[in-house]
């Protein structure tokens, strides 16, 4: 099953003046994989998160969607082609309700134009019956049913993340980008973060996956980008990963322990 | 060739208090992404407290106190801006509010000023007695109204002086961190709340000293306001939304489009009133950063 | 049940045409056109969060288009009243694809230069839009032959109002009002989830422009006059103190705003004169501060708080 890899990134590097932030990086995604993204802070991992997504245009480099060029197209295009995304800080849109939210996130996948609205067409009740039957079902996935007709700004940190999750996961999406998932969650919520990701990722998904959080994120990826200034310094399966020298000096200090402590069986 | 030079000082002086108010509302947008589109109405009650402060004092002769009237005018405007980014601006900045809300919230500013103006010194234009009299002048070939020299030598003074502050002084670069990223520069210790209120008094004095410099030509009266305001963001617009010398050139560019055009094009007078309009989306449609493009984020 | 509900409305409405008389008629039927006014320009700026000072521009572009088309022009009403609206259209199109391009106050500038750009047009016009005095003594002419005069006029003007009124509602409760919203709340979250944000804009001033040249169509007919100043800045800035006091982005607050505000001056200026304008603009300060639901909110609260003791 060697198929053309879902996401090829080659070369990528940002420059913001004179800081790089991001340097000649190259790696691929397979769909259905889990490929996490680590590095210290200010390693770069947003920003590529960002050039991903097309919020940033690279200063140099390519990525490639399913054979296709998406550096350089609007943010709204590559969201379109099925490339959904989470924020690392919590963006909900505040005036809406929490299934409103996540209806949002189905938005590439309805066809109604105005007109189709106005004329009052009945596909347009059918797609969005069916676009907030699946909401349901996602509000439901990430376990925050209790708060549907809820207003967002009265959740929890934690509630927010998985709100973020449920609007990505609302489009469909054959890549889904999370920036620290796990950020202020609690234990149990994160292991069922862990399985929730896993039946994503089965479901034919590629997840590109940032997290701190090492005994979160090791034993769950399927492969580990190290970065560091910007520039990767290893690539591997975790428990290569937590051996390399270069990414040991990269943590050093407490960071490394729970690096070694999160890997599995290590 | 005389009446092309005479034409000059005039689209100079024009151009001059549409700097002015381009400055007014740079010094409020650049930190703080607000809009202010009371600040027409701010440069109307510049104009009334000058003549007030005038006619209180010295009348009819007025070389002597003129100086007190502009100081007048600088404090009173100060206070009042202040007292507004106080009472509207800072309870939506700090409760996280959109930008729009400060900007919707200093429309019902601007009526509220406008309408009171009209209460307190009734519909009529009061006239504003000019600080050097009705005195033609000749400088070489230049040749204009007094007041005309007059509002060129104090703006271009208030020009160099904001210029200075913005590039030379803690406070200035503190306005331009702000300008440029305002998480950042909280960060670094610079005081938001301080830097906002700082911006709407010194954006109001600018834009009641424009409106008492205008005065003499068209009288202090409730309906300066808006002619000044519309003028102003034209000529922001001209000149980019980014710096103090853009806002003096899109003044400058504006009023001579608008003099030139009137004196030389052969169109109706009437129709001449669309320049500045025309010449707005002209920019928002080719140019929208402006002529002098603002600094780049570092 | 819903068609009922808009059918005796309606009807209502409409009959209230047939008891008032006199100058009430004439307060009522202006009424009517700011009502509808404020539904467009609600959605515009109370639900997409566009801050635009044009729509009374182009409710003159409707109002004088249908006029010189129809009654300088002599070309047949149908064809008048078509063509008024395609160029309210086209010309709000024109303005929005440059303006939305940039960051948001250049709207409120663009559409500021446009509103007094056609004021300026408008007063030079000469014959063809009669200058300061603007345009006076035409008459509607038959409707597929029907005399439309008196009450039955001011029953167009309900039809106006509730043919707004239904599709702007339509477009509230789809995903375009949805993601409209989430423009409004933030423009890079709405594109990364797919959304279009320009073309989202460009479609919402435009349909929004346009029915406000329809209103402004309508209003023509009102007293078969029509003059530069009731399309200028004095008007638009009363049109957005509606939608504040009355409610931003919801429909019943724009209403309920529009119906205050263009009464109250009626019961106020008796007794404090033009002073009302500075009360207007405290109130606007006060429900930014305060209110920001605007009264639409504050009922909705009341009703809250009464509805539970009720069914109890
Ligand atoms: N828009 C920007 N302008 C200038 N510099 C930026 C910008 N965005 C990011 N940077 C810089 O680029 C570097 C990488 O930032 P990035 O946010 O990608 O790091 P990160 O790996 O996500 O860190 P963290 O773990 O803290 O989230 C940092 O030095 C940051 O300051
Ligand atoms: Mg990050």
């Amino acid at each position: 099953m060697t198929t053309a890899p879902l996401i090829k990134v080659e070369g990528l590097t940002k420059r913001f003046g004179g800081l790089v932030a991001v340097e000649d990086l190259s790696f691929d995604v397979e769909s259905g994989e889990i490929l996490a993204l680590i590095g210290p802070n200010g390693a770069g991992k947003t920003t590529t998160f960002n050039l991903i997504a097309g919020v940033l245009v690279p200063s140099a480099g390519h990525i490639a969607l399913d054979g296709q060029r998406i550096d350089g197209m609007p943010v709204h295009r590559i969201a379109g082609l099925g490339m959904m995304r989470t924020f690392q800080h919590n963006m909900p849109f505040a005036g809406m309700s929490l299934t409103a939210n996540v209806l949002i996130g189905s938005h590439r996948k309805l066809r109604a134009s105005v007109l189709d609205i106005l004329a009052g067409r009945s596909f347009v009740r059918d797609e969005e019956t069916q676009a907030r039957q699946r909401a349901g079902e996602l509000i439901d996935f990430v376990g925050l049913n209790a708060y549907r007709g809820a207003d967002v700004t009265t959740l929890s940190f934690g509630e927010g993340r998985l709100l973020e999750i449920a609007r990505a996961l609302a489009g469909s999406p054959r890549v889904i980008l999370l920036d620290e998932p796990a950020a202020g969650l609690t234990t149990a919520e994160i292991s069922r973060l862990s399985a929730m990701i896993r039946r994503i990722a089965a479901d034919g998904v590629s997840v590109l996956l940032v997290e701190h959080d090492m005994h979160f994120l090791l034993p769950l990826a399927h492969r580990v980008v190290v970065l560091n200034f910007g520039r990767k310094i290893a690539e591997g399966g975790s428990r290569d990963i937590v051996r390399d020298p270069a990414v040991k000096e990269a943590y050093l200090g407490e960071a490394a322990g729970a690096l070694r402590e999160g890997a599995p069986d290590a | 060739m005389d009446d092309f030079l005479e034409l000059t000082v005039s689209a100079m002086a024009s151009g001059c208090i549409y700097g002015l108010m381009a400055l007014a509302y740079l010094i409020v947008l650049r930190p703080t992404s607000i809009i202010n589109f009371a600040i027409g109405e701010w440069s109307a009650t510049g104009a009334f407290v000058g003549v007030g402060m005038l006619s209180t004092l010295a009348w009819p002769r007025f070389e002597g106190p003129y100086i007190l009237a502009i100081v007048a005018v600088v404090v009173v405007l100060g206070l009042l801006g202040w007292a507004v980014e106080r009472l509207t601006v800072r309870p939506l900045i700090r409760r996280g509010a959109a930008v729009t809300s400060p900007i919707l919230a200093l429309l019902g500013v601007l009526v509220i000023f406008r309408e009171s103006l009209t209460l307190i010194y009734g519909a009529d234009p009061l006239p504003s007695p000019p600080p050097f009299g009705f005195k033609r002048i000749e400088i070489g070939a230049f040749a204009g109204a007094s007041q005309q020299f007059f509002i060129i030598a104090v703006t271009l003074s208030l020009f160099a002086l904001v210029w200075l502050f913005f590039e030379r002084t803690v406070w200035g670069r503190a306005f331009e961190a702000v300008a440029l990223n305002r998480r950042a520069a909280a960060l670094m210790g610079i005081n938001l709340g301080r830097v906002t209120a700082l911006a709407f008094a010194g954006g109001a004095a600018v834009a009641g000293l424009a409106g008492l410099l205008m005065s003499p030509m068209t009288s202090a009266h409730y309906m300066m306001g808006l002619p000044l305001a519309i003028q102003g963001f034209t000529a922001l617009v001209i000149g980019g939304v980014g710096r103090v010398e853009g806002a003096l050139l899109g003044g400058l560019i504006l009023a001579f489009v608008e003099q030139l055009g009137a004196r030389y094009l052969p169109i109706p007078s009437g129709l001449t009133l669309a320049f500045p309009f025309a010449l707005l989306i002209l920019f928002l449609l080719l140019r929208p950063t402006g002529l002098i493009a603002p600094r780049e984020a570092r | 049940m819903r068609a009922l509900l808009w059918l005796a409305s309606i009807i209502a409405a409409s009959l209230l045409a047939f008891m008032l008389g006199g100058y009430a008629t004439d307060v009522y039927r202006k009424m009517l056109v700011w009502i509808a006014l404020a539904l467009s320009y609600n959605f515009l700026f109370g639900v997409a969060g566009q801050i635009a000072f044009s729509q009374f521009a182009f409710a003159g572009v409707g109002a004088y288009g249908v006029v010189i088309l129809a009654h300088k022009l002599g070309l047949p009403f149908g064809v008048a009243l078509a063509g008024a609206i395609a160029l309210c259209s086209l010309l709000a199109f024109i303005v929005a694809v440059p303006s939305t391009r940039l960051e948001g106050f250049y709207l409120a500038l663009a559409t500021l230069a446009f509103a007094q750009l056609f004021l300026v047009v408008v007063n030079e016009g000469g014959d063809l839009t009669g200058g300061t005095g603007g345009i006076a003594g035409y008459r509607l002419p038959d409707v597929f032959g029907y005399t439309l005069r008196g009450p039955w006029y001011t029953v167009v003007l309900v039809l106006l109002v509730a043919l707004t009124l239904h599709i702007l509602l339509r477009l509230e409760r789809s995903s375009f009002g949805r993601a409209c919203r989430a423009i409004k709340d933030n423009p890079a979250v709405a594109a990364a989830m797919g959304i279009d944000v320009r073309r989202t804009k460009v479609i919402t001033f435009t349909l929004t422009s346009t029915l406000a040249g329809l209103a402004g169509a309508a209003y023509a007919y009102v007293d078969n006059v029509i003059n530069p100043p009731v399309f200028g800045l004095d008007n638009i800035f009363l049109l957005l103190f509606m939608i504040i006091v009355g409610g931003m982005g919801r429909p019943a607050g724009a209403m309920l705003g529009a119906v205050l505000l263009y009464l109250a001056p009626f019961v106020l200026e008796p007794i404090v004169g033009h002073a009302y304008l500075v009360l207007f603009g405290v109130l606007v300060v006060l429900a930014i501060l305060f209110q920001p639901k605007g009264l639409i909110g504050l009922i909705d609260r009341l009703v809250d708080r009464l509805g539970p003791e009720q069914r109890a």
